[in-house]
């Protein structure tokens, strides 16, 4: 060995162990998501960073990057999955929002050889399509299942979900993941189709239910797509005096759900957990960046979690603390 | 012009009532309602089938009122569709975020609503812009700025409150379980826009200023004065319904209202205004919102597509426009005879 090589070779050691180095004791962790003062977002984005919390302690570091606001986000979000590769990320967590604008930039990351773990949105079909490492996060479809499972197990066999706007792929999903709930459990399903007017009016909506109520005696349970129809079906409800003999989940919850679900006036509230996607989504890239490690499972669901009188208490303390 | 059939032959012949601006919109209402208590059975002629469309009645009725009274007088106002929001957001917000008594909240909202009415009327006689399209503006200008103090606040597009027990009972109770307070207040209204338009001299401004504003104002009428008032009262109407619907519900949207715009709108129509202004009466107002909320709210009883109320609404505001003109006519025919 002459003396080249053998600065050579002493030179490349050192490069190896720099970047065995630099490998094992930082993971810098790029998460995209929404903007921090979201609700939904703040959770994420805390669970995001408890978890990493064990990235730091092993020396890396998780850096949230989120839009300004919400009127261009596909552009928006794919500029911010760039700017985390330009700034050196060993990992980068992203939702798939709208794929025609940001799945570009995700194949940017997958071909600079950067791990990616899509969340939120776009399913495992994404995280199939652009190479990414898993997808963590709720699936439309069987958070209405959940709800329809929940109400049927509890002897409620006869379920309508209330579709306020009808078209909407996300709703539908909804809807038809109720019915099938439902009837999984040996119950019957139906969709309260609402027309466009009714809309984001909470009188229309409570009227609605309570009409439809009334016309057909057989129903005892209800699903609705969002915490407000939720609120205006349970004033439905107790207005067609069906309060106790018509059950209720919806999705999502806040402040008066928790309470209603506390007070008995709802069942269950499905929530997808939006604390768990962060923790887990940057878990699972840390440890990848770490030790190599991996999770076969894929298709890391978040949701359906379910809400009702047993763990209700528990989630006021999660609200408190920020995590839900 | 309301007033004609005051004095003399008070013996209410058929004639009369057919002469009557309302008879069109009657004769709508009793087909309306016998169409669906036929198809709506026991259970939609009894109290569930009332108070269900009476709830709806009194919210877009609140909000009908004052927007009839601009519509005779020739205006219109679209922005009601961004005050109910801006209401209840408001109040939401002072009253649950900042948790402040309901009073102050309820002030508040109140005021917004008066404020973007005091805009809409400033605006309308200050410039020559249709109000059609000053208020469309105010409208889109109110709802961003609803959405963005509300994330800026509260950093949520929706708002809780719990109102306090006397607050709910005033203003977003049910009677009987079914009958919601609001039908109370929606009756208060058109008792005093009855008395507005139908009584005092005011009403007659209203009718001078729809049916040409310039003579109005050389007759020295307070034409600038009266446009601003009636934007100030369907703000407030507005503002209120949103009030309401907060304490009702507990919770406050920055997307609601918008279906209270075309809503409001028909319910007029229907009821037998006349669309350049000029023609109308409060009575005709209150049966044109019983209409559309019986069609509304039939139709859940009915078992028909929803859609299909839709459709129903459409063909009566058609309906209604065609027999205003039929029925003007014939009033006009019956005058020029017995001169």
């Amino acid at each position: 060995m002459n003396k080249f090589s053998r600065i050579a070779a002493t030179v490349s050691t050192v490069a190896i162990a720099a970047c065995v180095a630099t490998s094992v004791m930082a993971a810098d962790i790029f998460v995209i998501g929404g903007k921090p003062d979201d609700p939904f977002w703040s959770r994420v984005k805390k669970g995001a960073e408890d978890a990493g919390v064990v990235a730091e302690a092993q020396g890396g570091s998780v850096t949230w990057l989120g839009p300004q606001n919400y009127d261009n986000l596909g552009p928006d979000a794919a500029e911010l999955i760039r700017q985390a590769i330009d700034q050196g990320a060993d990992a980068i967590v992203g939702p798939d929002w709208v794929p025609e604008a940001m799945d570009p930039a995700f194949e940017a990351v997958v071909a600079a050889g950067i791990p990616l773990v899509i969340y939120n949105a776009g399913g495992i079909e994404a995280a199939d399509r652009l190479g990414a490492m898993n997808y963590v996060g709720a699936v439309d479809y069987k958070s209405g299942y959940a709800g329809g499972e929940y109400l049927g197990s509890a002897g409620h066999k006869n379920g309508a979900c209330v579709n306020t706007l009808p078209g909407a792929a996300n709703i539908e999903a909804f809807c038809n993941g109720f019915n099938d709930g439902i009837k999984a459990a040996g119950g019957t399903g139906s969709v309260l189709q609402l027309p466009a007017t009714a809309f984001g009016d909470a009188t229309a909506v409570a009227q609605a239910v309570r009409a439809h109520l009334l016309q057909n005696p057989d129903i005892d349970a209800m699903f609705a797509i969002g915490d407000g129809d939720t609120n205006a079906t349970v004033s439905g409800i107790s207005q067609a005096g069906k309060a106790g003999k018509v059950h209720v989940c919806g999705m999502n919850f806040n402040d008066s759900i928790l309470n209603n679900i506390q007070q008995g006036t709802q069942d269950c509230a499905i929530d997808q957990q939006g604390y768990q996607q962060g923790f887990f989504a940057v878990s699972i890239l840390n440890n990848f960046v770490n030790y190599g490690v991996t999770i076969p499972t894929r298709e890391i669901l978040t949701g359906p979690g379910v809400i009702d009188a047993s763990n209700v208490d528990l989630v006021i303390e999660g609200v408190k603390a920020g995590a839900r | 012009m309301s007033r004609q059939s005051d004095s003399r032959s008070f013996p209410v012949s058929l004639g009369s009532i057919a002469r009557r601006p309302e008879a069109g919109s009657l004769v709508g209402l009793v087909i309306v309602y016998t169409f669906f208590a036929i198809l709506g059975g026991a259970v939609f002629i009894g109290a569930p089938g009332w108070s269900s469309w009476l709830n709806i009645a009194a919210e877009v009725g609140i909000v009908a009122l004052p927007v009839g009274l601009l519509m005779i007088a020739g205006e219109l106002d679209i922005s009601v569709g961004s005050v109910i929001p801006a209401s209840s957001m408001t109040a939401a917000i002072v009253s649950g975020h900042y948790e402040l008594p309901a009073v102050v909240g309820i002030v508040a909202a109140l005021g917004v609503g008066l404020l973007v009415g005091f805009v809409n009327g400033y605006l309308v006689v200050r410039t020559r812009i249709p109000s059609l399209i000053v208020t469309i503006g105010t409208m889109f200008a109110v709802m961003g700025l609803t959405l963005g103090f509300a994330v800026l606040i509260s950093g949520s597009t929706s708002v809780f409150l719990v109102p306090d027990p006397v607050t709910k009972t005033v203003l977003g109770a049910f009677i009987g379980g079914m009958f919601n307070v609001s039908m109370f207040w929606w009756a208060g209204f058109a008792v005093a826009i009855f008395y507005l338009l139908h009584v005092s001299p005011i009403g007659n401004w209203i009718f001078a200023v729809g049916g040409d504003r310039e003579s109005a104002h050389n007759a020295g009428i307070p034409v600038k004065w009266l446009t601003v008032s009636l934007y100030m009262l369907s703000g407030f109407a507005a503002a209120f319904v949103g009030v309401l619907q907060l304490m009702t519900y507990q919770s406050a949207q920055v997307a609601a209202g918008q279906s209270f715009i075309f809503n409001s709108i028909m319910c007029v129509v229907i009821g037998g205004v006349l669309l350049t202004g000029g023609a109308g009466s409060v009575i005709g107002i209150v049966i044109g919102t019983m209409t559309f909320a019986i069609v509304n709210q039939g139709i859940f009883f009915s078992g028909l597509d929803p859609n299909v109320g839709s459709l129903i609404i459409g063909a009566l505001l058609l309906g209604a426009v065609l027999s205003n003109d039929t029925f003007r006519k014939l009033a006009l025919n019956y005058a020029t005879k017995k001169s």
